[in-house]
């Protein structure tokens, strides 16, 4: 089956956008130029994507994954490393960490036969594993510096008494993994329940089964649970020791804040 | 002669300016002067949580980069000005220090209660249901809880009131005494100084200008900057 929808319908879709518009330009939000830039740019982005991804699901599988993946990454990179921009080391760590994350996401999709090599599954999956990967470092990176912050009275009592940095960010590493991860949780808890995941629904408006459409998304949502996790252990793990110099004392903490 | 435990030689750290300083066993230093004079500054320099931009710092005689940093810090304890207790109860906060060298020992807390004079009740208690004179008593038994043989104080009390000044000045005479604590505290109460120290160090402007024994120097000031110091306080 080859549904598509006209570019006539694509059109009506104005009108859902002079909703917000209206809105806006009644209640005077001072949103207009934002709701009316960033559909525009959304819909130039999304279609300039659907080219290039035409052009990379034509190529080789070995030419097109890698490349699509790599920029991915690297945009990811960049993206998330502005929550931690004056922490040293921050755009290692991301890239590194992401480069890691989607290597064992790939290992166990195509060990377990659950993904095939081709960038028609690869490039979407992967994005979906990049993009939510990139967004838990970046909350990590905020949550770690506003812990920092708040904590730093009793980071300083805890080194006082002889804590290594490890020791002493104990508590701060624990609420950083915690905040990253609860909301993770949840999601996954009600997953289906209040909305229909994005790719199962693609799917089945693609006409695959429900039930196999929903194998795909527990190897997505699985995928992006672990990957989730994994992103904020990594940037927990690894950031903590660039709150510290080398004497085991707290950097200027003001100039972390203000970068 | 007396032991000497910190030499500070043209030690400069941010407002710090070429300070000069001995401290022997035993003493117990007053540091006062105006706010943003650097005394927190010096007495964080005495455990490393801070270090000189230049000049030395001689420890026991040894350069005090050559100590290990925890078992410094572990003996020369801090009381910082507020007291950042660690969640959840006065207990945890009292096992904290010696957990981490594995040297916690039940029992240890009912002596550690003692020399705060908080009732042995209060060791489940969670920390967010102390009083502010209570926080501090905790912080000070959590310091000592490490055994220190160097006890720094930085304006521990600054934020009580009246009574609770007293009390604690109290507990920290029968520790100083008991104890035989080497104390270098800064406050910026005077009456406190005359009670507790046995040597003042008047610093201003990043810079010690002027020192001498407890109470006699405020007595008879040498320099026009203390006795403005002393009118004004």
């Amino acid at each position: 089956m080859e549904r598509d929808v006209s570019n006539f319908s694509l059109l009506v879709l104005i009108v859902f956008v002079m909703i917000p518009f209206t809105i806006s330009y009644f209640y005077q939000l001072g949103l207009k130029k934002d709701i009316l830039w960033s559909s525009i740019r959304g819909a130039i982005q999304l279609f300039l994507i659907g080219l290039i991804l035409t052009y990379l699901f034509n190529l080789k599988p070995l030419i097109g994954i890698p490349i699509m993946l790599s920029v991915m990454i690297t945009i990811a990179t960049f993206h998330a490393r502005k929550k931690g921009k004056e922490l040293p080391n921050v755009f290692m760590t991301v890239l590194v960490g992401l480069i890691t994350i989607e290597i064992i996401v790939l290992a166990l999709w195509l060990s377990f036969d659950m993904v095939s090599f081709t960038p028609e599954e690869i490039i979407p999956m992967s994005g979906m594993v990049i993009g939510n990967s990139m967004v838990a470092m970046g909350l990590s990176l905020e949550r770690m510096k506003s812990e920092f912050e708040t904590n730093h009275g009793k980071i300083l009592a805890a080194l006082s008494l002889g804590a290594t940095p490890k020791q002493a960010s104990h508590l701060t590493v624990r609420r950083t993994l915690n905040a990253a991860l609860i909301p993770n949780i949840d999601q996954l808890k009600t997953i289906g329940l209040v909305q229909l995941p994005g790719m199962m629904t693609g799917l089945i408006l693609g006409g695959i089964e429900p039930i196999v459409a929903i194998k795909y998304q527990l190897v997505i949502s699985i995928s992006i649970f672990s990957s989730v996790s994994l992103s904020a252990i990594i940037v927990s793990m690894v950031m903590y020791r660039f709150f510290y110099n080398q004497n085991m004392q707290l950097v200027d903490f003001q100039k972390i804040k203000n970068g | 002669m007396a032991e000497s435990i910190f030499d500070l030689k043209h030690v400069r750290k941010r407002v710090l300016k070429d300070i000069n300083l001995s401290i022997q066993k035993g003493e117990r230093i007053m540091i006062f002067g105006p706010s943003g004079s650097g005394k927190s500054t010096l007495l964080h320099l005495f455990n490393r949580l801070e270090d000189p931009d230049s000049g030395q710092i001689f420890y026991y005689g040894e350069p005090i980069d050559s100590y290990d940093i925890p078992q410094l810090r572990k003996k020369n304890g801090i009381v910082l000005q507020y007291p950042y207790l660690f969640p959840e109860t006065v207990l945890d906060n009292l096992k904290y220090g010696p957990s981490l060298f594995d040297e916690w020992q039940s029992g240890n807390e009912d002596k550690l209660l003692d020399y705060v004079n908080l009732p042995k009740e209060y060791l489940d208690k969670p920390v967010d249901d102390l009083s502010g004179g209570e926080k501090q008593r905790v912080s000070l038994a959590r310091t000592l809880a490490n055994q220190p043989e160097i006890l720094l104080l930085d304006e521990p009390t600054s934020a009580l009131d009246d009574q609770n000044i007293e009390s604690i000045e109290e507990d920290l005479m029968t520790l100083m005494d008991s104890k035989a604590l080497t104390t270098i505290m800064v406050t910026h109460n005077l009456h406190q100084a005359k009670r507790l120290g046995t040597r003042g160090l008047f610093l201003a402007d990043g810079m010690i200008k002027e020192e001498g024994d407890l109470p006699g120097m405020f007595d008879q000031p040498k320099t026009d900057e203390l006795q403005k110091f002393i009118n004004v306080n």
